[in-house]
């Protein structure tokens, strides 16, 4: 009996069998890498190097080598921060939300979206780490440890103390989500390779799938715990952004001092998050030739909920400027009338255009399906995503109450070179990811093959 | 260790088939040893009769610990241990500290739940499963039964399973 | 045996009765010098430690070294961590003021102002504050010098005095040259050294000259001199181009004076009315209630023309020079006349015909006598430009044999210098005192440098009867010798100026002061107060007889009143001053009260000229060269376009261009001493004729530490009125945010979750009043040198890092119509009206900072400080970015002991440098978060010496170094919680009986406005309304 929805396009496409899912996702994990796979890396390499020279070169004169100054004491370093935490959380997002709402559609991009979730909060980590003047000292004086000075703690009243605990939470849990789900795939490469007879192979694979078996009463317990951790991390991954977003909400600078801040920055985390998903899986894809796993449907449902975070976080833009003219106070209405035509109005329209316009294109079906335009599109909204950050946090800082102390802020070689350097890390991982781990979990899509990819008997 | 164990093992590739056969099998007062499948399969603890997991009683009070620690570490820390003023706030002040219980709330409960799930169906990573059929991680559902806690036949049994269903039917010793 | 016969031996050596040991067997330390011997004194500690810097600053040219100096044996009175105070005077050329020197283990660390001084009152000026950075200055002569080699004493005294013999005998010219001395032991020892050399005589010139006054003065009253002013009994004062605050005879002086009648208050609705009619906006200007745009051709008409209408009041003969249509000069006559005899009429013209008139009208308004003391002379100034402009000529001629150049530069800052120097080498004996090498002392064939002035002993007679001593805070630290001692050298008496100087106080002042003491007793007396004040004033009447048609047709015949080409205006900068002490970092860090720019230098033009030749000078200080051609001469300087500067003139700064002064200030601007011409007898500041500017269109860019110019009418920065507004309403000029909740409008102070916390002890709190602030800037340098605040140089100013904790912000007004019209509140108008508005760490009891600081490096204090812990600090920044203030500055680099910083920063990167580091205060380090701290370590040691003394702390115990410094008394600092402080009944504060420690204070006084109240930081500093005194508010 064969049970193939009319109403809802298949996942799966090119009539999959259970027996296929295993062969085509493990291919790529036990074959050679292809050249194009050893050009990615080595480009990723060199930006990883140039990186970790800017890096170097800051720690050892000072924050000095960066742009910043008296008055804008932050602008490349945070904007990457929360422009990264952002993308961090499209993966768990698809794989705990999605899985609360059982959409099915999730289950052969949740992989790939949770190992980039787990590195993009990585490169998000560095950004507050090497931001700091004595990193030294502060990457373990922010953490509430008993110490040698006393009883001298940390400052529980801080956001950024907020945030030490909300990014090492979620950077945790999402790990822990994430390896639950390779375990049992971990266990299919093992017992292929023991067919193969491939003995090392074998051991590793064994050891990173903890001995699994697959036994009935274990996936009964394996479910309820992703289920427990799906349903752990949905507040999580909302409360994240919202803390983040709290490092400025908090603040009395005007422009930051806006108590619309968490709602809004988690729409926006997820609206970049899934773009970026989107411009890693369509690369992915083709890199594996993985077209029947990841359709255009899916592509589709992703544009979808990009327009509609697009058109959340255009929305919050728009009631920014109404409570700035509704307060009344002259320095939160003149932060947003010098965002729009002070000097970084470039900066400004930049986000516009490319957050709240661009998105709407989605609205047509024929852009919203082309691969294409997608994936220009999905770069096109974290170019927006980037400059929406860097709007909040230069142009409401470097023109603040006092204009005595007004000033501009110019980027160096050195705050460039350490965006870099996460690049460079974040496709190195990705790379390394995509070729040794199952970048589609295998055993999910298993469990749906039957009723979504139509057998031809 | 199960030495000397000899095993029946019925394999099936449709889980649907498999569900019937279960319970068909464990109708004929068969006892089924387990059921290995390469992804989950909807129904079949009931099947099996399998009691439902306590995991999230484990995670309710991993959560609920996690909460105290956080509240107590920040009202002793800044509340008694040393004060200090910030910001014109009282001492120990509530509504800065909710972030940070939240956190740690999730994070024990996470750990402590996947903590007690590898010990319960003991998972480490230098144990070799004792494996029936290679091929239950790969496309095929494999049912063990074992004969020494069955008074049934090897035959009858391999029968039952056949007209349950079952593509072939093999026997494995340990 | 019993047990009381056992002995305990106390060592091994009692043991074997060592005898060196049994010798000292009863003392518990022996040979530790803990016990004061009373050979050794505090002197021999220094010459100890004098020497052993003098060793440390030499070694380290070759190889970095550390030295220490161990207290081998404690001098009497220096003891470690104790500071020491010594009454003395700063003097540098006429510029005097009267000071106490802060010593610590020897050294000077600070200096600050003598308020038993009857001239300076205390006050102190920028340059003041910073002379204790010069004593370190590496540039300095390490000893004698002949040629470029190093010589000992004894030879270079054999050699010059041969030479100088050999050339009074031959009947050659001697010359002393130097500027104004205002020391009458060291005239007397010129006057010792002419009547050993017949032929010598001496010359004395002043940088800027004020020979023209000198000599209108004595063509008005038959006198050449210069009176005291008092500004403090002027209720109008009217100036023509005297920037009496800032630069002109005794700023300090002045600025204390008329700071009294600028002060306000409820009780007191009164406030003396200023006019000023200048070119550059000065700081006088600046300051000014009705300003006034001339040319300097036009200053001698303006004076004349104020001349007949006053004539005209005062029913006398008008004279024909004159010109109509100068802005409020009608206004000013009408009430200079209604305010006679309270009324004074200064003028910085150097031109004796416009002094004449001056004079006249100052006689005609009875200033003589009030405002004027026209017998009590000052000496400040003494130069005669006619006698150096003979001496040059003479040395070009060479008809000198020798000259000795007295602590003087001619060949930099004198118009002939370059003349001068070439005809240096025809002069067979040069000798310089100088105790750097400068542009002079290099050309000179004998380089004998003096002491620094806080090595010296001397005595000083600024004005008539008003004397003041200096004596040394440190022993030598180099082998100088005093320049007094070596002119009686070379005069053949080997006597020490110290008993020199103590000599003359016998003979000439201690019988007159008839104290009924012994001389030791009132020497030390002397010594202790630092100055003394003999008899009255002589009391001899002046009667005005200048022949003012003369000087009327002279005007005329000099000045035009509608010169079309352009005109160059020359002034003194505030920070280095005349060029004397360019290489003080400090003064090239200070920024400048108008321009705000700092190390460098610039020609200053008016917003319509600079459209008019293309300069294009951005916000950011993006500018480009004009070349500024004057007759043959010619100087490349970049542009600055200056709101306020009379279009169709430049002002172009003195004091930059040096060549021989240090790595500091080298080859930084150009000299712009040549640029003055002779005229009418006496020198000119100001060119007029056949100036021409060029634009060069090359890029530059000036550093500037505030580049945006106006407050875009934002009320809750700036609180400002007019009188005749504060006199209806004390709170004129008040903003009163209110918070708008859903039933009531509500004071942002009163919102708030948490009830705030008591200061049970103390809390401190400051106030300071924007009408007496005059902006002069010698808070920031006392702050620097107090609190070891580093100095980042030109490029790290251009990046916006500077680390002053203590800025004044400077505001123009603009002709925007109205408050939401951004882009024409940005621009300030032609002729602004400013503002100066000194901006520290508010020290909030809400403080933002504090809250976001994830490690609590950053906390409240029990008595109200916000204070900054270093230690734990881990540079995240984020309290900086949410300081409303912007007031916290970040170690973007390591600022000591870094070769980046070597040239712009010795006080932390030199072995010599180091010495002014004030050890009370942590050098930061790289990568943490610094701010002002209200002086907590002048807290801590006021409420220890209270302790000491088994005392309460009582008000003006604790004295932040701001405060000190502050000539006008804007700032006051105190403990709020003492109702009997001066800042208590300043603001007016009443307390809460419920809970009168509490951290809000319920303050009075109707002008005190917390800048930003509505985001509800509770600031515990507070400032009084800027209020003008003008007839009409132009919003």
């Amino acid at each position: 009996m064969q049970v193939s929805s009319s109403l809802r396009e298949s996942l799966i496409t090119g009539g999959k069998t259970v027996g296929d899912v295993s062969e085509d996702i493990c291919r790529q994990v036990e074959g050679k890498p292809t050249k194009l796979w050893w050009m990615a890396f080595g480009v990723s390499l060199v930006l990883l190097g140039f990186g970790v020279y800017t890096m170097s070169m800051t720690l050892w004169n000072g924050i000095g080598m960066w742009g910043l100054n008296k008055t804008v004491g932050w602008a490349w370093d945070i904007t990457n921060f929360v422009w990264w935490v952002g993308i961090g959380h499209a993966g768990t997002l698809i794989s705990a939300i999605l899985l609360l709402f059982r959409q099915k559609w999730r289950m052969s991009i949740n992989r790939a979206a949770e190992a980039m979730t787990i590195f993009a909060v990585i490169c998000a980590a560095t950004f507050p780490l090497i931001h700091m003047g004595r990193l030294w000292l502060g990457f373990y004086w922010a953490l509430p440890l008993p110490n040698a000075f006393g009883s001298l703690w940390v400052n529980f009243n801080s956001p950024l103390l907020w945030d030490v605990f909300a990014i090492s939470t979620y950077f945790t849990v999402s790990l822990v989500f994430w390896y639950i789900g390779l375990i049992p795939d971990f266990a299919v490469i093992r017992d292929r390779a023991v067919r193969m007879g491939n003995k090392t192979r074998a051991t590793i694979y064994n050891a990173l799938s903890f001995g699994w078996q697959g036994g009935a009463k274990t996936w009964m317990r394996y479910e309820s715990v992703a289920l427990i951790l799906a349903g752990l991390s949905t507040p999580l991954v909302l409360s994240v952004h919202t803390i983040v977003s709290m490092d400025f909400a908090t603040s009395v600078v005007p422009g930051w001092h806006t108590t619309i801040f968490p709602p809004y920055f988690v729409a926006g985390a997820i609206f970049s998050g899934f773009a970026m998903v989107l411009t890693l899986l369509l690369i992915t894809r083709k890199v594996f030739k993985l077209e029947d796993y990841i359709t255009i449907y899916h592509v589709e449902l992703m544009n979808i909920i990009i327009i509609v975070t697009g058109s959340i976080v255009g929305i919050a833009y728009i009631t920014e400027f109404f409570i700035a003219w509704y307060g009344q106070v002259p320095a939160e209405q003149y932060a947003f009338i010098n965002r729009m035509f002070g000097p970084y109005w470039w900066a400004y329209w930049c986000m516009m255009t490319c957050n709240v316009i661009s998105p709407q294109l989605f609205w047509f079906k024929k852009i919203r399906t082309s691969l294409v335009s997608t994936f220009v599109l999905s770069i096109v909204v974290n170019i927006g995503m980037w400059f929406e950050r860097f709007v909040i946090i230069v142009s409401s800082l470097h023109r603040d109450y006092l204009p005595s102390s007004w000033s501009m802020f110019y980027p160096t070689m050195y705050d460039v070179g350490e965006y870099v350097l996460t690049f460079g890390f974040f496709f190195a991982a990705f790379l390394l990811f995509a070729k040794f781990f199952p970048v589609i979990n295998m055993a999910e899509v298993k469990s749906i093959i039957k009723s979504s990819s139509e057998k031809k008997h | 260790m199960e030495s000397n164990k000899n095993f029946v093992l019925g394999v099936f590739d449709d889980e649907d088939v498999l569900l019937h056969a279960v319970e068909k099998v464990r109708g004929k007062g068969v006892k089924i040893h387990e059921v290995y499948s390469p992804f989950p399969v909807h129904g079949l603890d009931e099947a099996l009769g399998y009691k439902k997991t306590r995991l999230p009683i484990a995670a309710f009070i991993f959560g609920m610990t996690g909460t105290s620690l956080a509240l107590i570490m920040q009202i002793w820390m800044l509340g008694y241990d040393w004060p200090m003023i910030i910001g014109g706030k009282n001492f120990a002040s509530l509504p800065p500290f909710i972030p940070v219980t939240f956190e740690l709330t999730v994070l024990l409960s996470a750990l402590g739940m996947v903590a007690t799930f590898m010990i319960v169906s003991d998972m480490k990573p230098y144990k070799w499963p004792q494996q029936f059929d290679l091929r239950s991680t790969d496309d095929k559902h494999i049912m063990a039964i074992d004969l020494s806690t069955n008074k049934l036949a090897k035959a009858d049994i391999g029968a039952i399973l056949k007209d349950s269903g079952a593509q072939e039917v093999n026997d494995k010793n340990f | 045996m019993s047990i009381t016969k056992k002995t305990y031996w106390k060592g091994i050596q009692q043991l074997k009765n060592d005898p060196a040991f049994v010798k000292h067997a009863d003392k518990e330390f022996v040979d530790l010098g803990v016990e004061n011997d009373p050979r050794h004194t505090r002197r021999d500690f220094l010459k100890m430690m004098g020497f052993s810097v003098a060793a440390a600053s030499l070694a380290a040219c070759e190889a970095p070294i550390r030295k220490a100096i161990p207290f081998v044996n404690k001098p009497i009175d220096a003891d470690p961590s104790i500071p020491n105070y010594y009454a003395s005077t700063y003097v540098n050329g006429g510029d005097y003021c009267s000071v106490v020197v802060k010593t610590r283990e020897g050294r000077p660390i600070k200096i600050e102002g003598n308020t038993l001084s009857k001239v300076s009152m205390g006050g102190t000026n920028a340059q003041v504050e910073a002379s204790v950075m010069s004593l370190y200055d590496n540039y300095r002569l390490r000893g004698p010098k002949k040629g470029n080699d190093n010589a000992s004493w004894e030879d270079v005294d054999k050699e010059i005095t041969a030479k100088l013999q050999e050339v009074a005998a031959a009947n050659g010219q001697i010359r002393i040259v130097s500027n104004t001395i205002l020391s009458p032991s060291t005239k007397a020892a010129i006057e010792q050294f002419k009547s050993q050399y017949p032929t010598a005589s001496h010359v004395q010139y002043d940088q800027v000259s004020y020979y023209g006054m000198l000599k209108g003065n004595e063509a008005s009253f038959g006198k050449a001199f210069i009176p005291s002013y008092d500004f403090a009994k002027a209720k109008l004062i009217v100036s023509v181009g005297a920037d009496f605050l800032g630069t002109w005879l005794s700023p300090i002086e002045f600025t204390k004076q008329y700071s009294v009648n600028r002060k306000i208050s409820e009780d007191n609705r009164t406030m003396s009315r200023h006019f000023q009619f200048e070119t550059n906006l000065t700081l006088t200007g600046a300051n000014a209630d009705y300003r006034t745009m001339i040319k300097p051709s036009q200053q001698g008409l303006v004076v004349a023309q104020l001349y007949n209408l006053i004539a005209g009041k005062a029913g006398n003969a008008t004279i024909s020079a004159g010109m109509d249509k100068v802005n409020y000069l009608d206004k000013a006559a009408e009430e200079l006349w209604a305010n006679r005899g309270k009324a004074l009429l200064v003028c910085g013209s150097n031109d004796k015909d416009v002094q004449v008139l001056v004079n006249g009208i100052n006689a005609m308004l009875d200033s003589y006598g009030s405002t004027i003391l026209a017998d009590k002379a000052v000496n400040f100034r003494q130069g005669n430009d006619e006698a150096m402009a003979a001496f040059v000529a003479d040395a070009e001629a060479s008809r000198i044999g020798a000259v000795v150049f007295y602590n003087c530069n001619p060949v930099y800052d004198h118009p002939m210098g370059a003349q001068l120097g070439g005809a240096l080498k025809n002069i067979s004996l040069t000798v310089s005192t100088s105790y750097t090498e400068d542009e002079t002392a290099s050309m000179s064939a004998y380089k004998t440098p003096d002491h620094h002035y806080l090595e010296s002993w001397n005595d000083f007679e600024p004005k008539a009867n008003s004397f003041s001593l200096s004596q040394p805070a440190i022993t030598p630290i180099f082998k100088t010798r005093q320049a007094q001692e070596s002119l009686l050298m070379w005069a053949g008496q080997k006597v020490e100026y110290f008993s020199f100087v103590k000599n003359n106080w016998k003979n000439w002042y201690f019988n007159q002061s008839a104290l009924g003491l012994g001389f030791q007793a009132f020497w030390d007396k002397c010594l202790y107060d630092g100055v003394l004040e003999v008899g009255s004033e002589s009391g001899e009447s002046f009667s005005f007889a200048g022949d003012v048609n003369g000087a009327s047709s002279a005007v005329s015949a000099n000045y035009k009143a509608n010169n079309t080409g352009f005109e160059i205006a020359l002034y003194e900068s505030y920070g280095v001053g005349n060029g004397s002490q360019a290489n003080n970092p400090l003064l090239q860090e200070l920024p400048d009260p108008i321009t705000k720019a700092v190390w460098d230098h610039y020609a200053t033009i008016s917003q319509k000229d600079a459209a008019s030749l293309g300069v294009d000078n951005d916000a950011e200080g993006r500018t480009q060269y004009l070349n500024i051609a004057i007759g043959g001469k010619s100087v490349k300087l970049p542009a600055l376009v200056q709101p306020g500067q009379t279009p169709g003139t430049i002002g172009i700064a003195l004091g930059y261009g040096r060549t021989k002064v240090g790595k500091v200030a080298e080859n930084l601007g150009q000299n712009a001493y040549p640029l003055i011409v002779m005229a009418n007898g006496s020198l000119n500041y100001s060119v007029s004729t056949g100036v021409t500017p060029t634009f060069v269109d090359e890029p530059y860019q000036i550093a500037q530490t505030q580049i945006h110019q106006t407050y875009m009418g934002r009320s809750n920065v700036i609180q400002e009125s007019v009188l005749s507004e504060f006199k209806k309403d004390p709170e004129a000029g008040r903003e009163f945010t209110k918070i708008t909740k859903w039933e009531e409008k509500v004071d942002p102070g009163t919102i708030s979750m948490w009830k705030g916390h008591d200061y049970n002890n103390h809390h401190w709190g400051m106030s300071i009043d924007l009408n007496s602030c005059t902006g002069c800037g010698a808070c920031i340098v006392a702050c620097n040198v107090e609190n070891n605040v580093a100095l980042v140089g030109k490029q790290e100013v251009i990046n916006r890092r500077e680390m002053h904790w203590l800025r004044i912000d400077r505001y123009y007004s603009s002709d925007a119509a109205d408050i939401s019209d951004y882009e024409a509140l940005e621009h300030a108008s032609e002729n602004p009206e400013v503002v100066f508005q000194p901006m520290l760490c508010q020290h909030c009891n809400n403080a933002p900072c504090e809250t976001v600081c994830p490690v609590a490096a950053t906390t409240h204090s029990t008595e109200g400080l916000n204070q900054m812990t270093y230690n734990r600090c881990i540079g995240t920044r984020y309290c900086a970015n949410n300081c409303p203030y912007k007031v916290r500055r970040f170690n973007w680099f390591k600022y000591h002991d870094n070769q980046q910083f070597y040239e712009v920063n010795p006080s932390m990167n030199t072995d010599l440098g180091r010495m002014v580091l004030n050890p009370d205060v942590t050098v930061r380090s790289r990568g943490v978060m610094e701010k002002c701290s209200f002086c907590v370590q002048r807290i801590q040691s006021g409420k220890l010496t209270a302790k000491r003394e088994k005392r309460k702390l009582k008000d003006g115990d604790v004295v932040t170094a701001c405060q000190a410094s502050c000539t006008s008394g804007a700032i006051v600092f105190g403990d709020m919680n003492d109702s009997e402080s001066q800042i208590s009944k300043l603001l007016q504060i009443t307390r809460d009986e419920k809970r009168p420690n509490s951290s809000d204070k319920q303050i009075g006084n109707p002008r005190a406005y917390r800048v930003l109240e509505e985001i509800g930081v509770k600031p515990n500093i507070f400032y009084l309304t800027k209020i003008k005194n003008k007839d009409v508010t132009n919003a």
